[in-house]
């Protein structure tokens, strides 16, 4: 029961406030209420499934093999978790500022929903419909703010992200023919005994599904359209909560489904990921709009995860969860803090800075300290070499941005102070993170031991 | 009877490519569309052959029904997903007064020269410290800017 319980908060939640006026302050915090409940009761299911284990709910208690069921583990509570933080902070930043559209909240709570579903799905299916409904909230979200620059993005956003959809289904029905099963439990059972050749293909068709919700390099194309222009709190949503699909769908399927696939395909991973940090950097250093640096930025630090799912192993999975939790902190920090001018918000935007460069006491440095780890680990030196090169180039770029935000003076926009506290309490919660780093080193361990161990 | 439903999902998939390279954006929602039924053609080919039935023991030979409501519920997603679709594509064409992709890209490209030309001014009279005043503000820089790129909206007003 437990477990549908804030699944059942967010859709009753969701479906009344698309009825109310989202505009009006009671209503906006009503919203706040309702993804507040569905957090603290996902936080009560995570200190169940972190004491006893897996979790698991068949609907409709058929028989198993016939119900769908839905399963959650420690990886899929700690992504979700991460996603409702950042949805509430994204909420309440935008609430205190005043909403600009009156389906604002209600599609903040769909989107939470649809990330709380596919995280706690068992079923390769289910995993889809959720998705399309985050997917469905963040393509309206795209357009929030109604300017011409925000449709043309948000049109750009739906096609790519629709055919990434589509070629999720076909992979899903290419699962399904291949091992006769949608429960997650027994296609990762059967995957061992499909023929190579099948496997590989439909691995490759889910990597890249959920390479273009990433935005890793070659699927990127869409991102900078997007975040440019945007509003900050849609930005925060789309980096800080939405990419986690991408990161989760990548662990789960590539590393939980997948694994002899994943470790045939390391190799290129690894290439690509090498790219898309270079890449990212590169573009980063050569934009001036701050939303477009950090968007190139997230192309780079997206391709952090992927090296280390790239090496795998537990140790890797271990640091590829924590990259993309301290990612989405990092970008959801960033993406707030760098629409507002005056110390605090500078500091907070320092803070963050430091982290996506990974500057020894901030959070930041944790995730590239476990990546230093594993490469070590493997013998790879030149992925130490590249990055420290990535870390050198993303040190020049936050720094450029934070001279040209916070140096240059400029008119200074009058946002709530309310907004100012909230930045500056995310930013001392990285800080913290980083000074204190066992109970997310320890979290992520257990949820990396809930994917199957390989030789790296 | 798999190479004829093979064919059919590389027909209606090439089809959709060939429509998402096109300059219009209605043909480019038939595209994504077709692709989309490309989709649910490949589910439904995914299981083709018959067997005994799931859930009750009945005798004879069935289809397995999960393709079949796998499928149903795609095809209810892309139709919502096309109506989204379609209501964007009229507010691009009350933005711009046009649904073809050059005209968008050349709107694109003046915005982008627009906001080079303010950000480098605006540098330069933040080092320069010129006064505040002579700049433009948030609100006047945006109105001027929707002005620009909706003539078409302007008309339909004027009329």
């Amino acid at each position: 029961m437990m477990i549908a319980l804030p699944i059942a908060i967010l859709w009753f939640g969701a479906v009344i406030m698309s009825m109310l006026d989202g505009t009006r302050k009671h209503n906006g915090w009503l919203a706040v209420g309702i993804l507040a409940g569905a957090l603290a009761a996902t936080g009560v299911l995570a200190a169940d499934v972190l004491r006893h284990g897996v979790q698991e709910m068949r609907l409709g208690d058929w028989g198993p093999g016939i119900s769908i069921a839905l399963r959650v583990d420690a990886l899929g509570i700690l992504f979700a978790l991460l996603s409702l933080t950042v949805l509430l902070i994204a909420l309440l930043y935008e609430v205190i500022d005043d909403v600009g559209a009156r389906i604002f909240p209600a599609l903040v709570l769909f989107m939470a929903l649809g990330l709380t579903g596919l995280f706690f799905t068992g079923d390769a299916f289910n995993f889809y419909v959720f998705f399309e409904i985050s997917m469905i909230a963040a393509y309206v979200m795209a357009s929030y703010g109604e300017t011409p620059r925000q449709f043309r993005a948000a049109f750009i956003f739906i096609v790519v992200n629709l055919l990434g959809s589509v070629l999720f289904l076909i992979g899903i029905a290419a699962v399904y023919h291949t091992t006769g099963w949608l429960d997650m439990v027994r296609i990762q059972e059967r995957m061992p005994l499909v023929a190579e050749n099948p496997a590989i293909l439909t691995a490759t068709i889910m990597f890249v599904a959920f390479g273009i919700k990433l935005g890793l390099f070659p699927f990127h194309f869409w991102l900078p359209a997007v975040y440019t222009g945007t509003r900050p709190a849609v930005a925060a949503i789309l980096s800080g909560a939405l990419a986690n699909i991408g990161s989760y769908g990548l662990l789960r399927f590539g590393a939980d489904l997948f694994p002899r696939e994943l470790s045939q395909g390391s190799e290129v991973l690894l290439f690509l990921a090498s790219a898309s940090v270079i890449y990212g950097a590169i573009q980063a250093i050569g934009r001036s709009a701050p939303n477009e640096v950090l968007a190139y930025s997230s192309i780079g630090q997206v391709g952090y995860i992927l090296i280390a799912l790239g090496i795998g192993g537990q140790a890797g999975y271990t640091a590829a969860i924590v990259y993309a939790v301290l990612n989405a902190l990092n970008k959801t920090l960033l993406f707030l803090s760098v629409s507002m001018r005056g110390w605090v918000v500078g500091a907070a935007f320092a803070v963050g800075a430091f982290s996506v460069a990974g500057v020894p006491p901030i959070a930041g440095f944790l995730g590239k300290l476990g990546l230093f780890q594993v490469a070590v680990d493997t013998h790879r030196p030149w992925l130490v070499v590249l990055i420290f090169i990535g870390g050198g180039l993303s040190l020049y770029y936050m720094f450029e941005l934070y001279r040209r935000r916070f140096w240059i003076p400029g008119e200074d926009e009058d946002t709530a102070g309310a907004v100012r506290v909230l930045v500056a309490v995310l930013a001392i919660c990285i800080v913290l993170i980083g000074l204190w780093p066992e109970p997310l080193l320890r979290l992520s361990q257990q949820a990396a031991a809930v994917l199957p161990e390989r030789v790296p | 009877m798999t190479i004829i439903f093979a064919l059919g999902v590389a027909a209606l998939f090439g089809a959709g490519c060939y429509l998402l390279l096109k300059r219009d954006l209605i043909r480019l929602i038939v595209g994504v569309v077709l692709i989309g039924n490309a989709a649910n053609l490949f589910i439904m080919s995914s299981a083709l052959q018959r067997g005994p039935a799931a859930v009750l023991p009945v005798s004879g030979s069935f289809a397995d029904p999960i393709v079949q409501s796998m499928t149903l519920t795609a095809i209810v997603i892309s139709f919502a997903v096309s109506a989204l679709m379609l209501a964007l594509t009229y507010r691009v064409y009350g933005a711009h007064a046009s649904v073809d992709i050059e005209q968008l890209v050349l709107a694109e490209e003046e915005e982008l020269e627009r906001d080079e030309a303010e950000s480098s001014a605006e540098e330069e009279a933040a080092q320069g410290g010129q006064p505040v005043s002579e700049r433009l503000l948030p609100h006047e820089r945006e109105s001027s800017l929707h002005l620009a790129t909706m003539p078409g909206m302007m008309e339909r007003l004027d009329r």
